[in-house]
């Protein structure tokens, strides 16, 4: 066998191994200590979920929950790079956008959620501005540290190859911060997935945080696992996606930061 | 064995210069950083100095002395505070194509995310050089210094050696008047660095490009340099003493005419340092 291959099987054990124990823990504990309404077990679980999703319910709510995710998350990502590279470039912008900065940090977009229904009504509006909200900061300041932290001979010596200004800017500063940009971008697709619940919390009649509040109502804690397990894995499979596409299209960019 | 004639220059634009011209020239240059506040620093004093066309010039001084500084007002990234410089009749007040720097650190300097081919073209596309004129100049470089079969690689890829290569084929593709070079085999191991010493003058030979060549190294200095400026020691530092070293290339340090030129030179930068340089 390649030992590529045994690499990567040897992996995939050591990540099927690590699941079925939390499984086995969640299993014995479910049965032997919690009370049975309180704590469903895996196979519970499992089999409220396989229903929701034969019947199509569980599919729907993670379509309506990922296009939430979606366009906070990239209209945050979009704005957060631009502010981000404007404080890393113009030292009167950050002057006057840290402080800024620094006050809504601790202001979690959980803290927001009655303030974006009043603003914005129970509609989706109202739910992109808190995940684009918590995305937006992270992107700032991670662009701003990369655009920042370009090495100050990089961009004197494209000046005397000749670059102008506005190529310095794009053909050297950002491809520099790009390896900042995407950490910054994943760990901003951590926090809308956690927004996501908070969002829903609210007025919203569908999506996987709406699934999760009405399962507490309706007491049907099987039900919420099936949210909780669901936000995990479609989460952890998003993020994978993400990171391969970055390995394959982005590693000019980002194998210089683990090589110097 | 005889060499081989030297090929013409590779792009054949700009002739040959002609020698003798007085290529670059400061002229009562001080520079005094951060003015006016409590951590002012007067790092040059109305120095003066002039390079002639195609000449190899090594600045020498002891770390610190302002050598660096000089580099970086002739390159442009730095506006003297007072005095002049001049290229040929043109005052210098911003960085230009004319003038290019090769840095000590080639690992910031080169842009990693470029294979070594397009770190070498980037000077000439920016400039508006169609691409496939520009790879084809890049090779032709990168075969100059002796690069040609690493051109597809990435720089963190390359030696640190290679990555001087790479940097001096980036900085000569554009065909600068002067190259300026900052303590650039500084950071090179000890063997590594006599060859690239020997390409460099086997270059500067071909191409007939000024050099203007910071050091710390009076070994390194006398190897290369026509002649040699010694910097005082700072703050105020300005050049205390030239020195002309006739001896032909290639030159060894036993040769009898440089070493008494050395034992000059290190006289004189002995009493910047302020200690005796010798091994006890």
């Amino acid at each position: 066998m390649p030992p590529r291959l045994l690499r990567f099987l040897g992996r995939a054990a050591t990540t099927a191994v690590s699941l079925s124990l939390a499984l086995l823990a969640w299993a014995a504990f479910a049965r032997y200590f919690a009370i049975p309404d309180l704590v469903p077990t895996p196979a519970a679980t499992f089999g409220m979920g396989l229903q929701m999703l034969r019947s199509g319910a569980l599919l729907d709510h993670v379509a309506i929950s990922l296009e939430r995710i979606l366009v906070g998350y990239l209209a945050g990502c979009a704005l957060g790079i631009v502010i981000g590279t404007l404080m890393g470039r113009i030292p009167i912008v950050t002057q006057f956008t840290d402080p800024l900065l620094q006050l809504l940090r601790p202001i979690s977009p959980v803290a927001l959620v009655p303030l974006s229904i009043i603003w914005f009504g129970i509609g989706d509006l109202s739910r992109y501005f808190i995940i684009f909200y918590g995305v937006v900061i992270i992107m700032i300041m991670n662009t701003a540290a990369g655009v920042a932290s370009v090495p100050h001979i990089r961009l004197n010596a494209a000046r005397c190859l000749g670059a102008r200004p506005g190529q310095i800017f794009l053909r050297i500063m950002i491809p520099s911060a790009v390896p900042y940009i995407l950490t910054g971008m994943r760990v901003a697709l951590g926090f809308a997935f956690m927004g996501i619940v908070a969002a829903e919390m609210i007025g919203a009649q569908s999506g996987i945080g709406y699934l999760i509040m009405q399962s507490r109502t309706l007491l049907r804690t099987d039900i919420m696992f099936v949210g909780l397990v669901t936000l995990g894995v479609v989460g952890a499979i998003i993020d994978g996606c993400f990171k391969l596409a970055i390995d394959r299209t982005m590693k000019r960019f980002m194998e210089h930061q683990v090589n110097i | 064995m005889t060499a081989p004639p030297d090929p013409p220059r590779p792009s054949g634009i700009r002739p040959a210069p002609a020698a003798g011209w007085t290529e670059l020239a400061l002229d009562s240059v001080s520079m005094t950083f951060n003015a006016g506040r409590p951590s002012e620093y007067c790092a040059l004093a109305k120095t003066s100095l002039a390079v002639r066309r195609g000449e190899f010039y090594c600045l020498l001084g002891p770390s610190g002395c302002g050598k660096s500084t000089v580099l970086n007002l002739i390159a442009g990234f730095l506006r003297p505070s007072a005095g002049t410089i001049r290229m040929g009749d043109r005052r210098i007040a911003a960085a230009g194509t004319d003038r290019v720097v090769v840095f000590q650190d080639a690992t910031n300097a080169l842009f990693p995310w470029l294979r070594a081919r397009e770190n070498v073209a980037f000077g000439l596309t920016i400039q508006g050089m169609a691409k496939q004129k520009a790879a084809e100049r890049a090779l032709q470089y990168l075969e100059l210094v002796g690069l040609r079969e690493h051109a597809g690689k990435f720089p963190y890829e390359l030696s640190g050696g290679m990555r001087q290569r790479c940097q001096l084929a980036r900085a000569l593709v554009i065909e600068p008047e002067v190259l300026l070079m900052d303590e650039p085999f500084a950071a090179l191991d000890a063997i590594t660095k006599r060859i690239l010493q020997k390409e460099l003058l086997r270059i500067w030979r071909r191409l007939g490009t000024t050099i203007v060549y910071v050091t710390h190294d009076v070994g390194e200095a006398l190897l290369l340099g026509e002649r040699i400026g010694v910097m005082r020691r700072g703050p105020g530092s300005s050049i205390k003493e030239e020195f002309v070293v006739g001896s032909p290339y290639p030159r060894k340090p036993t040769d009898e005419a440089v070493a008494a030129i050395y034992a000059r030179v290190e006289a004189s930068l002995q009493d910047e340092v302020g200690v005796s340089l010798d091994a006890a």
